[in-house]
């Protein structure tokens, strides 16, 4: 690493980002862990899984974080007859010019809020996927980019599997995090009842931050340094999970990349250059649950969220981070 | 749950380094053979020492080297060695002239793989030949640093090569990278670093286990008969030789002469004893009939003892005073079954049991058939005069002269040829005596005279026409080979009444100067003559072969006559290898080998039971202890020693100090003594729970010391300092607090 960050840079960002998480505080209430990692998603550039039971803020949070930066955002509900042109755009043929005109899909915002992504067919799934991997949409040859930032928030219903199609292993890896909003706290969930408007359109948001400071924050998370003995409490940490016996498979090398970028990412907004081994420690959970399967299957989704837990916190316990 | 934690390693920069400087080693240390092997190379070797050192030093400088000269290396080393070739005449030393010129220049330009591994093999070339040419203890030193190093080389090549992923990198043009910035130092504490001294520990022991294991079974191999086990060498049958078999026909003996190979080698005690000019005694013939010596079946049965089977054999000298001089023979396989000896002999010592005959008044050994292999004879007080005493000849001849004076009916007296060649002989002799009674020696001296008109030459032609072929040669002046001069003196010293025998062997043969010994080759191969001397009752030499050195005994010996004899060539090179082989070999008694074994065993024994010993006087010493009456001193001793120990232990696991240091020296922060330095303190703030804004400030800067970039460190001493002062206000307040 030749460059090293200006100690300017680091605290100008930490001071944006800062706004950018009290802009979020102001809807969303008693969530500030969740809002943690969702910023850590943003500036790591990843995508967010977010699995939980309708009405518990998930819209919100996605619509208040394109509020707050400047950005637009839309929304898909994913149903069983949606097809892929309903989501990336299709080619109409236009009269007057004699020619097909590509017709933006709702895919073409910076915030794509996907709503209960399992209800989808895997092929309108699948080609959600792939812009989220490669940011760009191709129809009939014609690749066109969605522009950056680009962030989506895939919703799943945990407990309602009637009808759906879940996605499979691979696919879950394309997410960087997953995160589960949960109710909020009795004080919080009365503020929240306080509050006389209903719908998350009637939020009144001023940007704090800008579309191209966003993009700053994404290159400089590249940038922070990462020591070599964090590398290696990574590395053994994936390792671990791949010849920990309760697991079908382990962490895939893409999984061990999510975590040393999150962390960076996390590092940056806590105004550090240098990322600790704590950063790491906390985003094991939303990292790699998601991406680790038991070799016993369980029926409940959260159950099987529980074990892939308590595994996950048996190993953080037998590994000490470096010192 | 396996730890696995990354090692830091090096880089491919580093590992292209670390190649350079080992090819370069290799280099070196193979063109320093040359000191040692008599070659002449010195310009060479230094040239390449120089050049090689040079870019050791300064890797970047093979870059200056203008790229056209690259081709014009190939043409220009076949131009130097066929040169070489054609005005030296030699082919070994071209041949490694030319390895060092290839090692050169392999040496002062960049590699790629195929050319580190030709600088091992061209290496391995210059220290096998140095090896086998000289066998000394420097080539065994030498080859184990070539193959330490060698391994290491070939670890570094595997290891670049994974690095590059195979993508070998042209190297031909410009500097590489690796060249431009290499600092020795630096490479040595990055290797120092990375490198697994387990592993490492784990290697040497390897090796030298190996070393170890094969200078054992160095030692202990001659204990079993290598030849008997080696089954193969019996199909292996030279060429059958017929010289020296108990028939001769003329131009035998100088059949063999054609054939240069080795036939024997003589290892002597005392050089001093070796004669100028000495006569290597095999065969005797007595018999002359058809043309044709051979020797008789009579003398064969009368003066061979009947077969034994035994390891020595007494001979008819007896032992003299003083310390006996030992001659060492090692009879090729395929000369012959009879061994050549140079006289009478006090004892003589096989080394393994042989069945053999022993013919005392002939000086002779016959084994009972050819040996397949290398036969193996020790022989002590060898009488090295021309002069064989023969008492039992002497009075058969006395006997034999009572009863039928004037006769042959005695085989050595007897001509075996028709009346007409005999009258011719008789007449002969007299030309040659004029009429008068002579000495054997004047007899002698005169036949030899008379004979010298012949010419010699390997290619006899022998008149034609009636009766005995060597009389008939005898009577012209055409050139003959030795065994015509020796059979034609015979006849004459027969037809003038003297008792003579044709006598086959060797002749002379040549003094090794590498391995110090006598060496006895086929071209050496002779036939001469002995004619009885009735007033001393012994056979005299007589030798009448023109350029032979005369008929006179030579009494000369010393080391002095072997300088003319000296041979420094290279086939002699090799041939002191077989000599030395056999040394190493051939032991006739088995005692300093097995001396060596009993001395390493009871040296064994003996620290096993030191060590058992000093265990036993420890445990001893520890009950006594224990037993004796407590006090407070004791106690307070015994404190004072748990407290070392556990001051001991903090400071290791707090400072790493101790002799362990450089095994755990290893991964990650443990690398850099910053970064261990500020985990260590920030351990120490993080026990305590309890911050005050201080502390968060310095626990901030200690984070940036352990995990953070080096280039935005703060000033490490500076941070330690207040990180100090923040654990001395912690542990005050929480003193407070409690």
């Amino acid at each position: 690493m030749s460059d090293f960050l200006q100690a300017a840079q680091v605290t100008e960002t930490k001071q944006a980002l800062d706004r950018l998480r009290g802009s979020m505080q102001t809807f969303i209430k008693g969530k500030d862990e969740v809002i943690e990692q969702v910023l850590v998603c943003l500036v790591a550039g990843g995508h967010l899984l977010i699995e939980d039971l309708p009405g518990v803020g998930k819209t919100t949070l996605a619509y208040a974080l394109a509020r707050s930066m400047d950005c637009t955002f839309s929304r898909i509900q994913f149903t069983s007859d949606l097809l892929p042109g309903d989501v990336t755009g299709v080619a109409i043929y236009d009269e007057t010019e004699k020619e097909f005109v590509f017709k933006q899909g709702p895919v073409f915002a910076s915030v794509v809020l996907a709503d209960e992504i399992n209800r989808a067919t895997p092929k309108t799934q699948s080609a959600l996927l792939e812009v989220m991997d490669r940011a760009r949409v191709t129809v009939d040859g014609v690749a066109h980019a969605v522009g950056a930032p680009f962030m989506v928030f895939a919703t799943q219903n945990p407990v309602d599997y009637e009808g759906t199609f879940p996605l499979p292993e691979s696919q879950m890896d394309r997410f960087l995090m997953r995160l589960q909003m949960g109710y909020p706290q009795p004080a919080d969930e009365l503020e929240i009842l306080r509050i006389a408007r209903t719908s998350y359109d009637a939020i009144a948001v001023n940007p704090v931050v800008t579309r191209a400071e966003v993009l700053g924050f994404q290159a400089l998370a590249a940038q922070v340094f990462v020591e070599d003995s964090v590398l290696d409490y990574i590395l053994r940490i994936v390792t671990a999970t791949r010849t920990e016996a309760e697991f079908k498979t382990g962490v895939s090398v893409r999984g061990g990349l999510a975590l040393r970028t999150a962390a960076q990412a996390r590092a940056l907004l806590h105004g550090r250059d240098f990322v600790l081994p704590d950063d790491v420690t906390e985003l094991v959970m939303p990292i790699l649950a998601h991406r680790l399967v038991l070799v016993r299957q369980t029926s409940d989704a959260l159950e099987e969220r529980r074990a892939i837990m308590s595994a996950l916190k048996r190993i953080l316990a037998a590994l000490p981070p470096p010192a | 749950m396996p730890m696995e934690r990354k090692r830091p390693q090096l880089n491919l920069d580093e590992l292209h380094q670390l190649k350079w400087l080992l090819g370069g080693v290799l280099v070196l240390l193979s063109v320093w053979t040359v000191f040692y092997l008599e070659f002449d190379a010195w310009t060479l070797m230094g040239l390449t020492t120089v050049a090689v050192s040079a870019t050791l030093v300064r890797p970047d400088w093979p870059a200056r080297v203008p790229a056209w000269t690259h081709r014009l290396v190939f043409p220009a080393v076949v131009a130097f060695f066929i040169g070489d070739l054609w005005v030296t005449g030699e082919v070994l030393p071209a041949v490694v002239r030319l390895d060092i010129l290839l090692l050169l220049y392999r040496g002062v330009s960049y590699r790629q793989k195929r050319d580190d591994l030709q600088v091992i093999v061209l290496g391995l070339f210059l220290i096998v030949v140095a090896g086998v040419l000289t066998v000394s203890l420097v080539f065994a030193a030498q080859i184990l640093v070539f193959t330490a190093c060698a391994l290491g080389f070939l670890l570094v090549i595997t290891l670049v090569e994974s690095a590059e992923k195979g993508a070998g990198k042209k190297v031909a043009n410009g500097t590489p990278s690796w060249a431009m910035h290499t600092r020795w130092r630096r490479l040595w504490v990055r290797v120092r670093e990375v490198t697994d001294w387990r592993v490492v520990a784990l290697g040497a022991a390897l090796f030298a286990g190996v070393v170890v294991v094969s200078a054992l079974l160095f030692l202990a191999i001659p204990r079993f008969q290598l030849e008997n086990s080696l089954f193969l060498e019996r199909f292996v049958s030279k060429k059958a030789r017929s010289g020296f078999n108990e028939t001769i026909k003329f131009g035998d003996v100088t059949d063999i002469q054609q054939d240069t190979s080795v036939a024997a080698s003589v290892d002597v005690t005392d050089r001093t004893q070796i004669p100028a000019n000495p006569y290597w005694r095999m065969l005797v013939l007595d018999e002359y009939r058809d043309g044709t010596f051979r020797l008789s079946p009579t003398l064969r049965r009368a003066a061979f003892t009947p077969e034994r089977t035994e390891t020595a054999l007494r001979g008819a000298l007896r032992p003299v005073l003083g310390e006996p001089v030992y001659w060492t023979f090692y009879l090729e396989s395929g000369i012959s079954r009879y061994l050549p000896l140079l006289g009478s002999f006090e004892q003589l010592r096989f080394r393994e049991t042989q069945n053999f005959r022993f013919g005392e008044e002939l000086g002779l050994v016959a084994l009972r058939e050819e040996p397949a292999t290398m036969t193996a004879y020790r022989v002590e007080g060898l009488s090295t005069g021309g002069t064989l005493p023969d008492a039992a000849f002497a009075k058969s001849l006395k006997e034999h002269k009572k009863s039928t004076p004037k006769s042959d009916t005695l085989l050595m007296l007897r001509l075996g040829v028709g009346a007409a060649d005999r009258a011719l002989l008789e007449q002969r002799v007299k030309e040659i005596t004029g009429g008068a009674e002579l000495t054997t020696g004047e007899f002698a001296r005169r036949v030899d005279v008379w004979l010298g008109r012949h010419p010699y030459s390997l290619s006899p032609r022998i008149p034609d026409g009636p009766g005995d072929p060597l009389v008939r040669w005898m009577s012209s002046e055409e050139g003959g080979h030795c065994e015509l001069f020796a059979g034609s003196f015979v006849l004459l010293a027969r037809a003038a009444g003297f008792p003579a025998r044709v006598v086959t062997g060797f002749k002379g043969g040549t003094w090794n100067a590498y391995s110090g010994n006598f060496t006895l080759r086929n071209s050496d191969a002779h036939a001469w003559c002995e004619i009885f001397d009735r007033a001393t009752g012994a056979w005299l030499r007589a030798d009448p072969t023109l350029g032979a050195g005369g008929t006179q005994p030579h009494g000369a010996k010393g080391e002095a006559t072997l300088a003319r004899r000296t041979d420094r060539s290279w086939s002699a090179r090799f041939d002191s290898l077989r000599v030395f082989w056999y040394r190493r070999i051939v032991n006739f008694d088995q005692r300093s080998q097995v001396e060596t074994l009993k001395a390493m065993k009871e040296a064994t024994e003996n620290s096993g039971r030191q060590l058992r010993a000093l265990l036993t006087a420890a445990v001893e010493r520890i009950k006594a202890w224990l037993a004796g009456p407590w006090d407070v001193r004791r106690v307070a001793k015994l404190l004072a020693l748990a407290a070392g120990l556990a001051g001991a232990g903090w400071a290791w696991r707090n400072f790493r100090l101790g002799i362990f240091g450089a095994g755990t020296r290893r991964r990650g922060a443990k690398d850099d003594p910053v970064r261990r330095e500020a985990g260590v303190w920030l351990r120490r703030i993080a026990d305590f729970g309890y911050r005050t804004p201080d502390t968060l400030a310095v626990m901030e800067e200690l984070q940036r010391l352990r995990f953070g970039a080096p280039a935005t460190w703060p000033e490490p001493e500076a941070v330690f300092r207040r990180a100090r002062q923040a654990v001395r206000e912690l542990r005050r307040r929480a003193g407070a607090r409690k």
